[in-house]
């Protein structure tokens, strides 16, 4: 029988293991009339890029893979990228994206909405765009 | 008083209930040592179990997330060996779900635990969509506070002890793809230590593209750097304070913070690097009771503010480095003389600002140069500008700061003002992050009044400031 503190080591490592899986297959995807590029991603969940063309885009977060996205995307971390959305809110009056608590969540949210692009660590269905995989 | 317990009395009783307490872990120590093998042992096997139903659950929940990803049915989809988690997941739901049937039951008639999983899924996706729903609409609503403490008030520094700063309410309602809204509700104590209430901001806009929006209403004049990027809201603010001569204009500020106008923004990107832009019109404003005013409700002789701002953001190895110059002009009419003052105001402004993960340094100066329009005394020359270092050491950030501000007295404009003497004022500053939406500042900070009045005070100043 396993000790705890083995117990503790294997749990840390299984955890540790599912988090590299995850970082491996992160996309950033987009509603299918989306014209997106991988260039564009960072100024869109920053709020800098609001249309692709004549359609407005959605950002959506992903809060199962945002650690994820924001260290290989936005090279920032979670505090950072709040204070950083509150001072574009206040100077700028818009919002920062809507929050999806889970992949099915993203995915779903964003095949029904058009202009909207999210994130997600699972394999992408054929009716969104993935505009950067990483 | 009668309440009062002896200073020995009392210690012999903290003695007495530490023995007791020490007495009562020992024994509690004594009695889980007996137990603690059994217990243990009944622990790990509990555990045991525990981690191989995590590990089913998880396979599966993985499994129902790539069904559900790429569309597949979810009985058709189903991975070996997966049918004790699931037995498992509708053992573990309340009674009354549909996920309640026995796992016997699941495991002999696979069709109906495949139907009763595609409704739960489909149940789960109306959820989720429905949150999404949820989460769009309505109107966002955020907000600043911040109280503090200090040998001068802040702002008012005839004051002393401890003062509530401000309350501010701003509002981004969702209207729709290119229309805009942008509130500002502000409490804050004015001169007279009474709370009044400001509508800061009220923008309606319209959104041509990233490089252009259009807004109307009432707007934070954007000149400069830090008028624009902070205003109210102190918790965003890496320093306790604005620099004085940028404060608001019923704080002491002698520059328009605010234009009742209109104003286009925008950005746009040229290579790596990115152009900002800002143009804007509106009333001029006035002195009133020896303070501007931004005319509201327009002004009586149709005179205006015009101006413009151009910033560049840089890439690459200047990443976080913004430098920009701005510009107005505007008309100012002295209503607390008789007959009126008239002064033609030019400012002429050049800012920089360094803001990464680990510095936040900004850089902004303005030139004045004001004309007389009644033709009494001419044209006047003056500036002023500050200097603040910050750098981010984790939840520390140190800060100094050096601001000054030269404005000839003999120049109505300032000298109409009750702010309007010259000075300069240094200050050290310590910003701690208490958490993500709030701030402790303690900021020492030395000022000298250089003409109307002669004088200097020291202040020790602390803050705390939070958003929601």
């Amino acid at each position: 029988m396993l000790t705890s503190s083995a117990k503790l080591l294997l749990t840390g490592l299984l955890c540790a293991g599912c988090a590299v899986a995850g970082a491996a297959d992160l996309s950033v995807i987009c509603n299918s009339r989306v014209p997106l590029t991988a260039g564009d991603v960072r100024d869109l969940f920053l709020g800098e890029k609001q249309f692709a063309g004549a359609v407005k885009l959605v950002p959506v977060d992903n809060s199962s893979a945002q650690s994820v996205f924001l260290d290989k995307v936005l090279k920032m971390n979670a505090a950072k990228y709040s204070t950083t959305w509150t001072k574009k809110s206040f100077r700028d009056g818009i919002n920062p994206p809507l929050l999806t608590g889970s992949d099915a969540e993203a995915l779903a949210y964003v095949k029904r909405t058009p202009g909207a692009c999210s994130y997600v660590t699972t394999p992408t269905p054929p009716d969104v765009v993935v505009v950067a995989r990483l | 008083m009668g309440t009062t317990t002896p200073r020995r009395a009392g210690a012999s009783r903290a003695w007495v209930g530490a023995l007791l307490v020490a007495g009562l872990g020992h024994t509690l120590v004594t009695h889980a040592a007996v137990a603690d093998s059994d217990r243990i042992a009944a622990l790990e096997q509990k555990l045991d179990q525990s981690l191989q139903l995590i590990g089913q659950l998880s396979a599966r929940v993985h499994d129902l997330e790539a069904q559900v990803a790429q569309g597949v049915p979810v009985a058709a989809a189903r991975r070996p060996g997966t049918a004790a988690a699931a037995a498992a997941t509708a053992a573990a739901a309340q009674p009354g779900t549909p996920a309640a049937t026995p796992p016997a039951t699941a495991a002999a008639t696979p069709p109906d635990t495949a139907q009763r999983l595609a409704k739960v899924e489909q149940t789960v996706t109306e959820m989720t969509a429905s949150a999404g729903r949820r989460a769009e609409e309505g109107m966002a609503t955020h907000g600043f506070a911040d109280v503090g403490v200090g040998n001068h008030n802040a702002t008012f520094s005839n004051y002393q002890g401890a003062n509530v700063g401000e309350l501010d309410f701003f509002l981004t309602p969702r209207l729709g793809s290119r229309t805009r809204a942008l509130f500002e509700l502000n409490f804050e104590v004015g001169s007279d230590g009474s709370v009044g209430v400001d509508l800061e901001r009220a923008q309606l806009g319209y959104q041509f593209a990233d490089s252009a929006t259009v807004w109307l209403g009432r707007f934070h004049t954007p000149y400069g750097y830090y008028n624009t990027a902070f205003h109210h809201g102190q918790q965003i603010a890496t320093s306790l304070r604005r620099p004085r001569f940028i404060q608001f204009e019923d704080q002491g500020g002698i520059m328009p913070a605010h234009t009742v106008g209109a104003w286009l923004t925008g950005a746009q990107r040229v290579g790596d690097e990115k152009v900002t832009y800002d143009v804007f019109i509106g009333n001029s404003q006035r002195i009133q009771d020896h303070t501007l005013d931004m005319n509201n409700a327009g002004n009586t002789h149709g005179s205006t503010i015009m101006g413009g701002n151009l910033g560049l953001l840089l890439s690459g190895a200047l990443d976080g480095l913004k430098v920009g110059v701005d510009v107005f002009q505007t008309r100012i009419q002295d209503e607390d003389q008789s007959p009126s003052y008239v002064t033609q105001l030019r400012s002429y402004g050049a800012y920089a600002a360094y803001d990464t993960d680990s510095w936040e340094d900004i850089a902004e100066f303005h030139v004045f140069s004001n004309q007389d329009l009644t033709g009494r005394t001419g044209t006047h020359h003056s500036d002023a500008g500050f200097v603040q270092l910050g750098y981010r050491a984790g939840r520390y950030t140190p800060y100094a700061r050096y601001e000054r501000g030269a404005f000839q007295q003999s120049d109505d404009y300032f000298f109409a003002q009750a702010s309007g003497s010259s000075y300069y004022r240094t200050a050290l500053g310590l910003r701690f992050d208490v958490d993500l939406v709030s701030a402790l500042k303690l900021e020492l900070a030395d000022t000298h009044l250089t003409d109307r009045l002669i004088g200097s005070y020291d202040e020790a100043l602390l803050q705390y400031a939070i958003r929601f």
